[in-house]
């Protein structure tokens, strides 16, 4: 009886094969991580492990726009004789190979 | 990536048609595949980005503890240069918890004079930095105003204001940011720009010499070396009329100044770089006007600079330093420019030491100065507008093997008659000096690299010139077969002149004995070794020494023929190529005998316990001889000797004996030096560089009195004590000890004297 029941349920080995063939499927591909201070980053998908800790490579950087950015195109906005609402895009740099620790990340997207 | 319909019948289609017919099915299918791959692209972005946060999260979580899940071509050696997020010391965009993600300096506010002159120097500071090798980003660009203007949202005519210019009535203190400082900025990120195309355009080595990276921004690519000459035009004519103290006035006009001049002389006017120092000096003098202004930059820049580096420091660097490197770094061109004029480049072995006196500027020459070193060489097909590489090439040969010889006669070259022997025998050398053309240049880009870098590309460059010398031995029997080369009888045997390969040879030994005693200057051996690179220096030594002896008698006899054909110009040359040989032949023996003294001095120091070979349970004698030896392997014409010939070469003396042959050694090294003192700098071919020449003879003669002092010191021990060392392998190490000075505390670099206490 035992044993049948063990056999019914996975084992966690086949468990994190199975989650690991699942994982597998976004290697390289491109993923948007989300972090706690507000920030994200866009690259691809290198390696993770159990702890959610990811590599990404390629990476650009995105924030959201500062205040002075805000006020800056809202000034150019008003000057040039537009209403409505005001546009104003992220910040983006590149910052090539990263690992974000698990612990930060508040969010995961694929890209496609 | 996408993939091709798996529905398509492909190779049912290729296998169905024949010829032609074949290649356009294959066309159209790769057309068709394309066009589905270019619409599956193109519908990439459209499919949309899906949160996976849950289910990614969940089956990391099953993943069993150390467990990767990796691409498998991605290294962890890879994930080491990872950059870690959140992490203060890693991540260049971590905004610490109450702190503001930008510094919040107004850029367009006016400043007082005192600040703006303070602002000027920190950026001139952090500008010869850079020179130097650090960063953009940790110097000139922590500054908030040349950041607002490299802004990629800011435009022409890049203004403070992102464009803008302030308008209405504008105080002065205004006026002395948007007007005066601007310029300032503007000139030189346009400076910047002229700098990172003049070390691109050469050889150098990234990171190690000089950082090129521009973190994702642009040196103002819009304006060029007339707008930015006229903006400083412009504020230095509003300052003139701007009501200020005098003095402040002054201090800004000569900064002013000194850009102006650093802008042109980079732009090509090369007397400007006299009005550099000078412009230096004056902004010197006024630096203590200023006001700390330190809000004017920040670290904070890099957080929106392209980086993956982790965040480092503003630099700092102290204001003497930095007069002194700039003054330093306009000598440098001053000379570079000297060392490469009309007189010195007439002949190879002149340029080939003004080259090397170069290198050896103290301090070291810097990356820009020295990609305009090479700039000079190498920009274009003619140094100095004289001397054409060609002509430096052949006047190489000429002035080494081939003095007075029609082989090298610039008119043979012009001869198109092809049954004229002159003009075969011009072709075939033609043809030679095309192979060995980019080596031979590189004899002198490679001197122009960083000191460790000049060993190392010799290594590379000795079995490349060793393949040369094979090849020029073929060279050599093709001329003869076209016209017998001389024969004469050196120490009984009939030799023939080989002038390619003999040529080559010349070259490739002085890069070899070169590379041993670069070893020594950039410290790569271990005391214990020491001995056996002497030894290494003096078997090459003794080979260019038999080389020099199989070139010399020939020019004697073509003199010979040419005083009795009365044809002067030629005999000149023949003297004067004499003279320069005798130099060679002396100045080689000098060589040999100091690494002799040396050689000796190290065994006797092994053979008596003072230099301890360190214990290594596995090494193997043969194995570490390889190693060391290793960039000598390419050698096939004059291999490198064996560990059996080393061996064979060690005798044990008395340690009295030994310093007797030490001292004879040096006594006749000392009478070369002083003959080599006597001789003009025609002679040794040394014209430009006459003071670098004395200096080396000195150094040389100072490192003669260096060893005899270490060999009287021995003596006096062993003598105090009973007269040890007659058995000259009893271990003295109770009775002295030796150090081994570091580079830079030598009397010469290149010359490691031992330095032996009497233990108390």
């Amino acid at each position: 009886m035992a044993t049948e029941s063990v056999s019914a349920l996975p084992t966690p080995v086949e468990e994190s094969q199975k989650a690991s063939e699942y994982l597998a499927c976004f290697l390289n591909k491109s993923l948007h991580i989300h972090t706690n201070d507000g920030r994200m980053f866009v690259g691809q998908l290198k390696c993770t492990d159990n702890e959610r800790n990811v590599i990404l490579s390629m990476t650009y950087e995105y924030r959201q726009p500062s205040e002075s950015d805000i006020k800056f195109a809202a000034a150019k906005h008003e000057k040039s004789g537009n209403t409505g609402n005001v546009k104003v895009d992220m910040k983006k740099r590149f910052v090539g190979l990263v690992v974000v620790p698990g612990q930060y990340i508040t969010k995961i997207e694929l890209d496609g | 990536m996408p993939q091709g319909d798996p529905g398509h019948d492909a190779t049912n289609e290729l296998g169905s048609s024949h010829g032609m017919d074949n290649h356009n099915a294959n066309a159209q299918i790769a057309a068709q595949r394309l066009a589905e791959e270019a619409k599956e692209a193109s519908s990439y972005g459209a499919r949309g980005i899906s949160d996976v946060t849950k289910a990614f999260t969940s089956a990391a979580q099953k993943l069993q503890p150390g467990q990767l899940v990796k691409d498998d071509y991605f290294t962890l050696f890879e994930a080491v240069g990872a950059l870690e997020i959140m992490d203060p010391k890693m991540d260049s965009g971590y905004v610490p918890p109450g702190d503001t993600f930008e510094a919040t300096f107004d850029v367009c506010k006016g400043l007082p004079a005192a600040e703006i002159l303070w602002i000027m120097d920190e950026l001139f500071r952090l500008e010869i930095a850079w020179f130097g090798g650090y960063p953009l980003s940790q110097t000139v660009f922590t500054s908030l105003h040349l950041d607002r203007l490299l802004s990629p949202d800011n435009k022409p005519p890049y203004t403070l204001n992102y464009g803008e210019n302030p308008t209405g009535d504008i105080a002065t203190e205004e006026n002395l940011v948007h007007i005066v400082l601007r310029s300032y900025c503007i000139a030189l990120a346009k400076c910047l720009q002229y700098v990172l195309g003049f070390v691109q355009s050469q050889n150098f080595y990234e990171e190690e010499d000089f950082v090129t990276h521009l973190f994702g921004r642009e040196l103002l690519p819009k304006l060029g070396f007339n707008d930015a000459d006229a903006l400083l035009n412009d504020a230095s004519t509003w300052l003139q009329s701007a009501a200020l103290p005098s003095e402040y006035r002054e201090a800004l006009q000569s900064r002013l100044q000194f850009r102006k001049s650093l802008l042109t002389a980079l732009n090509g006017s090369a007397e400007q770089w006299i009005s550099c120092i000078s412009a230096i000096e004056a902004v010197n003098k006024s630096h203590g006007h200023g006001i700390f202004q330190p809000e004017a930059f920040s670290d904070k820049v890099q957080r929106q600079l392209a980086t993956s580096t982790p965040p480092r420091p503003v630099l700092k660097l102290s204001w003497d330093d930095a007069c002194k490197q700039w003054t330093e770094m306009c000598q440098d061109i001053i000379e570079a420019n000297r060392l490469t004029s009309a007189p010195i480049v007439q002949s190879a072995s002149c340029l080939q030491r003004a080259t090397w006196a170069f290198a050896y500027r103290e301090p070291a020459p810097n990356t820009f100065t020295r990609a305009h070193m090479q700039s000079l060489l190498f920009g274009q097909d003619i140094i100095s507008n004289t001397v054409s590489h060609f002509e430096l090439f052949l006047t190489d040969i000429k002035e080494i093997v081939l003095t007075g010889h029609p082989l090298v006669d610039a008119e043979s070259f012009q001869i198109e008659l092809p049954s004229d022997p002159r003009h075969q025998c011009s072709r075939i050398i033609e043809s030679f000096m095309d192979k060995a053309f980019d080596e031979y240049l590189n004899l002198y880009r490679m001197v122009c690299q960083n000191r460790c870098r000049i060993r190392r590309t010799f290594t590379q460059a000795i079995p490349i010139l060793d393949e040369l010398e094979t090849l020029a031995l073929g060279v050599d029997t093709e001329l003869d077969n076209i016209t017998p080369l001389q024969v004469l009888e050196i120490y009984g045997q009939p030799i023939r002149l080989n002038p390619l390969s003999n040529w080559t040879k010349f070259h490739k030994l002085q890069i070899v004995t070169w590379t041993v005693q670069l070893g020594f200057e950039t410290d790569i051996y271990l005391p214990h070794e020491l001995y056996t690179m002497y030894w290494l220096l003096l078997w090459y030594t003794s080979r260019q020494r038999q080389l020099l002896l199989c070139i010399e008698p020939f020019v004697l006899d073509r003199m010979k023929t040419l005083t009795k054909r009365r044809q002067t110009q030629q005999v000149v040359e023949c003297l004067a190529a004499q003279d320069w040989l005798k130099s060679q032949g002396v100045s080689t023996e000098t060589t040999h005998l100091i690494s002799k003294a040396l050689w000796r001095l190290y065994s006797m120091l092994m053979a008596t316990h003072l230099i301890k070979t360190p214990k290594r349970q596995y090494a193997q004698e043969s194995l570490l001889w390889d190693a060391r030896m290793k960039s000598f392997f390419g050698l096939t014409n004059d291999p490198v000797p064996s560990l059996e010939d080393f061996v064979n070469a060690q005798h044990l003396e008395s340690v009295q004996q030994s310093c007797r042959d030490i001292d004879e050694a040096l006594k006749d090294a000392r009478t070369n030096l002083s003959e080599l003192r006597k001789m003009t700098p025609q002679q040794v071919r040394c014209v430009g560089t006459e003071e670098q020449w004395k200096r080396e003879i000195k150094q040389m003669e100072t490192t003669c009195v260096a060893i005899a002092v270490q060999t009287s010191q021995v003596l006096r021990v062993c003598a105090k004590n009973g007269d040890k060392g007659a058995s000259g392998d009893e271990d003295l190490s109770a009775l002295m000890e030796v150090s081994i000075p570091a580079p830079g505390s030598r009397y010469h670099d290149w010359w490691v004297v031992p330095l032996v206490k009497e233990k108390k």
